[in-house]
């Protein structure tokens, strides 16, 4: 479903005119000391909690709501910035104030 | 004609030998095959919603087996034979229809992707052609081949032994054979957690209560990487929504499965006569299915410039579903992963369909057995930690695998 | 703010197909030119929008017809006698109008060749060529009629248990099911033969045409508007929801599927108030297109609301219209649904013959379109509009023996009853429709009673049938509502609505016109509120809403075998009980294994009464009934007008008109089109040749260039490139890469420094449209102060290479560009001509003395045509991205997705020597995942190959045997004319990698017709592998 998110320069736009950037899982690690196999942990491994509301055809469904997560996203037909902003993957929406990190 | 339940409302038992999550085409499947060929059959598959709500009964129907490295050709040939096998076996038509699929592309450079997978292909005794602009044609009337579209067709990559199979029906039957061998099915019952204890999986908690088992299998599709965060699991997949709608129905015109790599489009009409087609996906991660007025839109010109006859059809109806995508775009089967007992068959992305039987059918024997096999060497989680992709796209991963 | 202020009369897309603006409707009421009445119609009302004055040729089966201006091609052909508009999907049943709204397949038509229009909503416009669908022959006397007798062959699912045993035999079933299937014909050749793709187009940005519209062409346009309160549908709640909102200063677009304003208002003469309702509507309709601030679209139903209130729909063009059909989508703040209501089909045996029809299109067809819609009618309905409508039609002359109402008599509206029963005619309260006699068309109807064994069977020619109203709930399901099945008004109701969005209307189950009304207000002001304004004032006392009706189906429904749910697919009552006793039993999967609410109707026409049925079977209590899914679009728009006027976007370089002009043939490559040959000759040899011997010129414009600046601006570099850039030399090119974090090479290029702090580096074409973002990204944690500029587009590039490379150059500069000055790698600004700044790169990735020339992007043409005229001695000519293609293979240069793929890192494509393992403290990206992968065994590797002479010529794509497996396969592999041997490079598993070890090579584009031949592992580079000619 269509929805918008808030750039820190431009304001509200179509989340088309963005580029995901995955979850934020902080800086870049240090190279000295680090595994390949933590290395390649930190660059594809993730865990998307569940859960998923309003089931189609089905009630709507109660607790391990997805959590929100920090992400990031970069405004490329617009202003060109990467920002943080907090969406919900269990609503594909942002949550209300995530905008503008 | 009798009409008998497909398959029998069963009590819920308090403990099962097996349970596997999910009741798609691959969940049924395991079981089948678990109950079939391993005589294992204190079974149960537990659905949250109804049989096939997820990927299993969204998918654009299409089967084939034209992938691109021996592994996955291997292992897709092998799916692509079961669907005759299965109707047989089942006794429930599953309508493969053998129409054969046409790939095309759209520049200089595909070609040599398209012989590389055609030499693959035959080398392995599977059927593809390289075909030209007119052969095409040929194949599918009505594709524009002049220069006039956005991307110009370039080549084909025909594959005759590839087609569409009745999704729904895929589910069905497999729920009916895996019943009539003793397998409980059980809809609506969600599980929200999972117990184990000392290193060993022991049961699942669910909306139904608690169930306790010996073996379990995450086989639920985009929601796999839910179950697995569960267990506190990280994995190389990301739930993605991905789209799909079909037309008005028409009479046929459209004898074969065409997909398109520059377009991102995939069509075929279905035996009722709708163009079925799908799109490619958003990319950010999301458990939603919700489907969107862009691609509706894009989808329609990618059709239209490719096809210019479909200027006037309708569309009808667009639709969403999950795809669990990895990295390299071949799925993990794995076992005991992380604990006793757990399995996983997931990150099977756009190919979750086609591959269902034969997926479920090694995982049964992976299952039963303990022992992987040897065929689904390939499809270990490890190769993400070793980075030592499976080749089955060649395209190069930008931030992550959602790009 | 408005995206297109001032347009509300421009483009022809607001206020449309009104000449008499205070009604929105043409005067209708003159008589016909000669004076007598057509046959089949009725003298024009007051509610009356067709011309009879106006008559309109065109043709049904190749028979000439005539319409009227005003008409829908289906009320034309009723008026002309056609009863049967098609035939049914699975037992070719005749079927005729039902709705006029094109709620199902029954009316859907070819128009033009153009198959599965709908005919009830289609304008019907002069020389229209119409047929019908799925018919064989004659829709009168269909050859497959004879299907419809087999229904006991056919249960719910059946071809899941028949024709596949024994399997050989399912090839044949499988055609003949798919020949049966289907309805509209679609020639696939059309569009390619008779043009008819979008020509030209326009789109309005701003109230301005942006391309210039062709006349008569298939125009499809599109806008994008911006609102703060949308409303979705022109009926009295919707208008005064919008008069409420624009009368606060909000900025309003209101979305109407028909074209005109008033909903079901319109066509109702009921004295209201001291006033025919009509003329309630046509007031509200005045004030409306009066008020500021209101843009008003009719005939532009509305495909679906989407998540923040996106807004989607389409509005066909009427005279005047520069488009056909125009697409829009529109961002709203808010969104008022007022959708109105459809009538709930009614369920009983033989509901589908031609001759049943819904209340409100037999009623329309009175009202609207002046025809006769029969002789003797039974009604069998469920709700107090229909018994308004049956006493309205008695008074147009239809002949109404009995009006069975499925309601309790003390549901009823007292004074229609007493109204209807003024005039005669019996009304039967707990009764409805249980069979229709008649096999073309109906002949007479059985009523029955509900509770109890009375029946009575009446002769009529048409039976007017619904089971009550069913709000339209589309946009509210698609826009994320929650419904519930509500006791009282029979219907789903919202329980709980998104942010911004508010119900209105008839829908919300209200009925009385003031109610009606006051609940559009109240949503306006409530829509008001959301953006912002004060809250509306206390709520007005409106009349509750009317209980509805909760028949199932009719009564003695028997086996229900014809009893219709789905017209579509011909889903019958008795197809529902067999989905339930295969274990189909909820809607969800009754739906799928029965074939409900699949076509073209959607869940529109069997949603609800499937899953109350459903519930009834099942023995569940009415209220847990969930319908099947709503899934958009709410109405099917064309694929011509999605698409839009053309959205292809591409880029041409300065050259562009130049490289035409000398023959090159265009290639997309990313976002450019860029010569890929000169000539005809794919395999580029004259251009190959010059360069090696002689000289050529490429216009590289789309290469990525930029400049990078700032105190960081190293660290950026020393992140994102494998090389150690604290090496670059002033003046010089290094030559570097950027890698994923996967290892996996993803760009490369020459980064030159150009002062303190101050970077010039290029990238390769496909990246300069992401290396900013690639950049940024890798950086975003660090708070880096650097800047990055883009200057792609505004340098140009032209590429000079052969050993007469600087003979040429040296006669459009005076500056010193000798070996000495400017050597291999080098790098210096010069001066062409008198004033053309320019960066000079000598670089060498087609493998000859070369010179890169970096101008902007104005200047483009005029260096090359100097250069051009200088070399013209040395016969300079230009080469295209094959020939460099070749050259730079010949010298194992590799080229991203060429030679590179996503299981291969820079090590293992033999650019290993590029990285920088030192600087660990810079992280540079990809830098832990190649020491991971360095020494791992078992990793596919590029190498050079050269095909062993005579065993074969393999082309690009073959792949590498070893015995019975595939250990790799061919990237490119040419025949070099200055190596005098095919070369290539393969990507192979370790241990063919071995050099001087032997391959072999297959390639097999048909099965059966393979080849085979053998090759040498050897080093690259294959031509001049000492580097002697890049550095003449």
């Amino acid at each position: 479903m269509t929805f918008r998110l808030t750039c820190p320069v431009c304001g509200k736009r179509d989340v088309y005119e963005f580029t995901f950037g995955g979850q934020d899982r902080g800086p870049r690690p240090a190279q000295e000391g680090l595994s390949a196999e933590e290395h390649f942990r930190w660059v594809q491994f993730r865990m998307i909690p569940g859960g998923w509301e309003g089931g189609e055809g089905g009630g709507v469904r109660e607790g391990d709501r997805a959590a929100p997560q920090e992400e990031w996203w970069y405004h490329g037909q617009g202003c060109g910035v990467w920002f943080r902003t907090t969406r919900d993957p269990g609503t594909n929406r942002e949550v209300e104030g995530g905008g503008g990190g | 004609m009798r009409l008998r339940r497909l398959w029998r409302p069963t009590p819920l038992k308090r403990h099962y030998d097996v349970i596997i999550i999910g009741g798609g085409v691959h969940g049924l499947a395991t079981a089948y095959y678990l109950s079939r060929d391993f005589g294992i059959t204190d079974v149960a598959v537990l659905e949250s919603q109804y049989l096939g709500f997820g990927g299993s009964g969204r998918n654009t129907a299409i089967v084939r087996a034209n992938q691109r490295t021996p592994e996955n050709v291997r292992l897709y040939d092998e799916g692509l034979k079961l669907w005759r096998v299965l109707t047989d076996e089942l006794d429930f038509n599953l309508m493969f229809f053998n129409c054969g699929s046409l790939l095309l592309g759209h520049s200089e450079a595909s070609v040599g992707a398209f012989r590389m997978a055609a030499s693959t292909h035959n080398f392995m005794g599977v059927h593809s052609e390289l075909l030209d602009p007119r052969q095409c044609a040929e194949v599918i009337p009505g594709l524009d081949i002049s220069d006039r579209p956005a991307f110009p067709i370039h080549a084909g990559l025909y594959h005759p032994p590839g087609g569409i199979v009745r999704h729904d029906a895929v589910v069905w039957g497999l729920a009916k054979g895996a019943a009539a061998h003793g397998v409980h099915i059980h809809q609506g019952c969600e599980v929200r957690g999972i117990d184990t204890d000392r290193g060993r999986v022991t049961g699942v908690r669910t909306s139904l209560g608690d169930i306790g088992c010996n073996r379990l299998g995450i086989m639920a599709g985009g929601y796999s990487s839910a179950i697995a965060a569960m267990l506190g699991i990280e994995l190389p997949i990301h739930p993605l929504t991905i789209q799909a709608m079909v037309t008005h129905p028409l009479k046929p015109f459209l004898h074969h499965v065409f997909s398109s790599t520059a377009y991102h489009v995939y069509a075929n009409q279905t035996l009722k006569g709708e163009i079925a087609t799908g799109a490619h996906m958003d990319p950010q991660v999301n458990y939603t299915t919700d489907a969107t007025a862009y691609y509706l839109k894009h989808q329609a010109e990618a059709l239209v410039d490719l096809m210019p006859a479909l200027r006037g059809v309708r569309f009808m109806r667009i639709w969403a579903g999950l795809a669990d995508m990895t990295p390299d775009m071949a799925p993990i089967m794995e076992g005991h992963l992380g604990y006793d007992g757990l399995f996983l068959d997931a990150g099977w992305g756009y190919f979750g369909f086609k591959s269902g039987p034969v997926a479920g059918k090694y995982m049964a024997e992976y299952m039963a057995t303990g022992e992987r096999p040897e065929i689904l060497e390939a499809f270990q989680l490890k190769r993400f930690l070793e980075n030592r992709y499976s080749g089955e796209t060649a395209a190069v991963m930008k931030y992550g695998h959602w790009d | 703010m408005v995206a297109d202020a001032g347009a509300k009369t421009g483009g022809g897309l607001a206020d449309r197909g009104s000449p008499d603006p205070s009604v929105g409707r043409p005067d209708c009421r003159r008589p016909p030119s000669h004076g007598r009445l057509p046959e089949g119609r009725l003298p024009p009302g007051p509610t009356c929008r067709v011309d009879l004055s106006q008559p309109l040729e065109f043709s049904f089966l190749g028979r000439p017809v005539t319409g009227f201006a005003g008409d829908t091609v289906a009320s034309a052909l009723y008026a002309s006698g056609v009863r049967i508009f098609g035939r049914s999907l699975k037992y070719h049943r005749p079927r005729g109008l039902y709705s006029m709204e094109g709620e199902s397949s029954n009316t859907l038509m070819a128009i033009d060749k153009v198959p599965n229009e709908c005919a009830e909503t289609t304008e019907l416009k002069a020389g229209m060529s119409v047929r019908a669908q799925n018919v064989r022959g004659d829709p009168q006397t269909d050859r497959f009629a004879f299907i419809d007798r087999f229904d006991r062959m056919m249960p719910a699912g059946f071809y899941y248990r028949l024709f596949h045993r024994p399997y050989r035999l399912w090839p044949l079933f499988q055609n003949g099911l798919r020949r049966m299937a289907g309805t509209g014909v679609l020639d696939p050749r059309r569009g390619l033969e008779e043009g008819i793709r979008g020509e030209g187009g326009i789109r309005v940005e701003g109230g301005i045409e942006v391309e210039g519209a062709r006349m008569g062409s298939d125009v499809r346009a599109e806008r994008y508007l911006n609102a703060e309160v949308a409303i979705v549908g022109g009926g009295a709640a919707g208008m005064s929801a919008a008069l409420a909102a624009a009368e606060r200063g909000l900025r309003v677009c209101l979305f109407e599927r028909r074209p005109w304003l008033g909903g079901h208002l319109v066509w109702r003469v009921r004295d209201f108030e001291g006033e025919p309702l009509h003329r309630r509507a046509e007031k509200l309709a005045v004030r409306l297109r009066a008020a500021e601030n209101v843009k008003v679209f009719t005939s532009s139903p509305v495909t679906g609301v989407w998540g923040e209130n996106l807004v989607t729909g389409f509005t066909s063009g009427a005279e005047g219209d520069l488009f056909r059909e125009c697409h829009w989508e529109c961002r709203a703040k808010t969104v008022v649904v007022a959708a109105g209501c459809m009538e709930r089909p009614l369920v009983f045996n033989h509901n589908d013959r031609p001759g049943v029809m819904q209340v409100g299109a037999v009623w329309r067809l009175a009202r609207t379109y002046a025809v006769l819609p029969g002789g003797v009618a039974i009604f069998s309905v469920g709700d107090d509009l229909s018994l308004e409508a049956a006493a309205d039609l008695a008074d147009l002359g239809v002949k109404i023996r009995a009006v069975a109402d499925a309601r309790e008599a003390v549901r009823q509206d007292a004074a229609l009853v007493t109204a209807l029963e003024e005039r005669g005619i019996p009304v039967l309260a707990g009764w409805a429709a249980s069979r229709v006699m008649g096999r073309k068309q109906v002949k007479g109807c059985e009523l029955g009673a509900l509770k109890g064994e009375a029946s009575r069977r009446f002769g009529c020619d048409l039976v007017v049938a619904n089971a009550g109203m069913q709000p339209r709930i589309g946009a509210l399901a698609t826009v994320g509502a929650r419904l519930a099945y509500c006791g009282h008004t029979h219907t789903y109701q919202p329980v709980e609505l998104p942010g911004g969005v508010f119900a209105a209307g008839s829908m919300t189950g209200l009925r009385d016109p003031r109610a009606i009304e006051a609940s559009g207000r109240l949503a306006g002001e409530r829509a008001v509120e959301s953006c912002g304004g004060s809250a509306p004032g206390p709520d007005e006392s409106l009349p509750e809403p009317a209980p509805g009706c909760d028949i199932r189906h009719g009564p003695d429904i028997g086996r229900g075998a014809k009893a219709f749910v789905d017209f579509d697919e011909d889903g019958t009552y008795k197809n529902v009980v067999e989905s339930a006793a295969q274990g189909f039993d909820v809607p969800e999967l009754a739906k799928r294994f029965g074939g409900f609410g699949l076509g073209p109707g959607q869940y529109r026409v069997a949603g609800q009464n499937l899953a109350m049925i459903m519930a009834d079977l099942r023995g569940d209590p009415v209220e847990t009934a969930t319908p099947t899914t709503v899934r958009p679009p709410l109405v099917p728009p064309s694929l011509a007008t999605l698409a839009g006027p053309g959205h292809d976007v591409h880029k041409r370089t300065p050259l562009h008109g130049e490289l035409a002009a000398r023959g090159a043939i265009f290639r997309r490559a990313g976002p450019w089109l860029r010569p890929r040959y000169f000539s005809e000759d794919t395999s580029c040899r004259k251009e190959i040749r010059n360069v090696r011997r002689n000289v050529g010129i490429l216009d590289s414009s789309p290469l990525g260039k930029f400049r990078i600046f700032g105190p960081d601006a190293l660290k950026a570099l020393q992140r994102v490139y494998i090389s150690d850039m604290r090496k670059a030399p002033r003046g010089h090119c290094k030559y570097s890469a950027m890698c994923n974090d996967m290892g996996q090479l993803v760009d490369d290029g020459v980064v030159i420094r150009e002062g303190e702090n101050e970077y010039y580096f290029t990238t390769s074409s496909g990246r300069a449209g992401s290396t900013v973002e690639w950049f940024r990204y890798h950086t975003r944690y660090d708070r880096w102060d650097y800047n990055l500029v883009n200057l792609t587009d505004v340098l140009g590039s032209l590429n000079i290479a052969g050993p007469n490379a600087r003979r040429v150059l040296e006669r459009v500069t005076d500056d010193e560009v000798s070996n000495e000055v400017l050597p291999y790698l080098g790098c210096r600004r010069i001066t062409v001509a008198d004033g053309v700044e320019a960066r000079c790169l000598r670089l060498g990735f087609v493998g000859e003395l070369s010179f890169e020339l970096h101008v902007p992007s104005s200047y483009c043409q005029f260096v090359w045509d100097l250069v051009v005229e200088a070399g013209a001695d040395f016969g300079i000519r230009p080469f295209g991205l094959e020939a460099q293609y070749c050259l730079r293979a010949e010298k194992g240069h590799v080229i991203i997705g060429a030679e590179s793929e996503a299981r291969v890192t820079l090590t293992d494509i033999g650019m290993g020597w590029l990285w920088d393992c030192g600087d660990t403290a810079a992280k540079k990206v990809g830098a832990p995942a190649l020491r991971a992968c360095e020494k791992q065994p078992g990793r596919m590797r590029l190498v050079g190959f050269r095909v062993d002479e005579g065993s074969g010529s393999p082309r690009d794509g073959a792949v590498v045997v070893d015995g019975a497996k595939i250990v790799g396969y061919v990237c490119t592999t040419r025949r070099s004319e200055a190596l005098g041997w095919q070369y290539g490079m393969a990507m192979v598993r370790e241990g063919v990698a071995v050099r001087g070890g032997r391959t072999h090579i297959r390639q097999e584009e048909t099965p059966g017709r393979g080849e085979s031949c053998s090759a040498t592992v050897v080093p690259t580079p294959f031509y001049d592998p000492g580097g002697r000619r890049l550095r003449a």
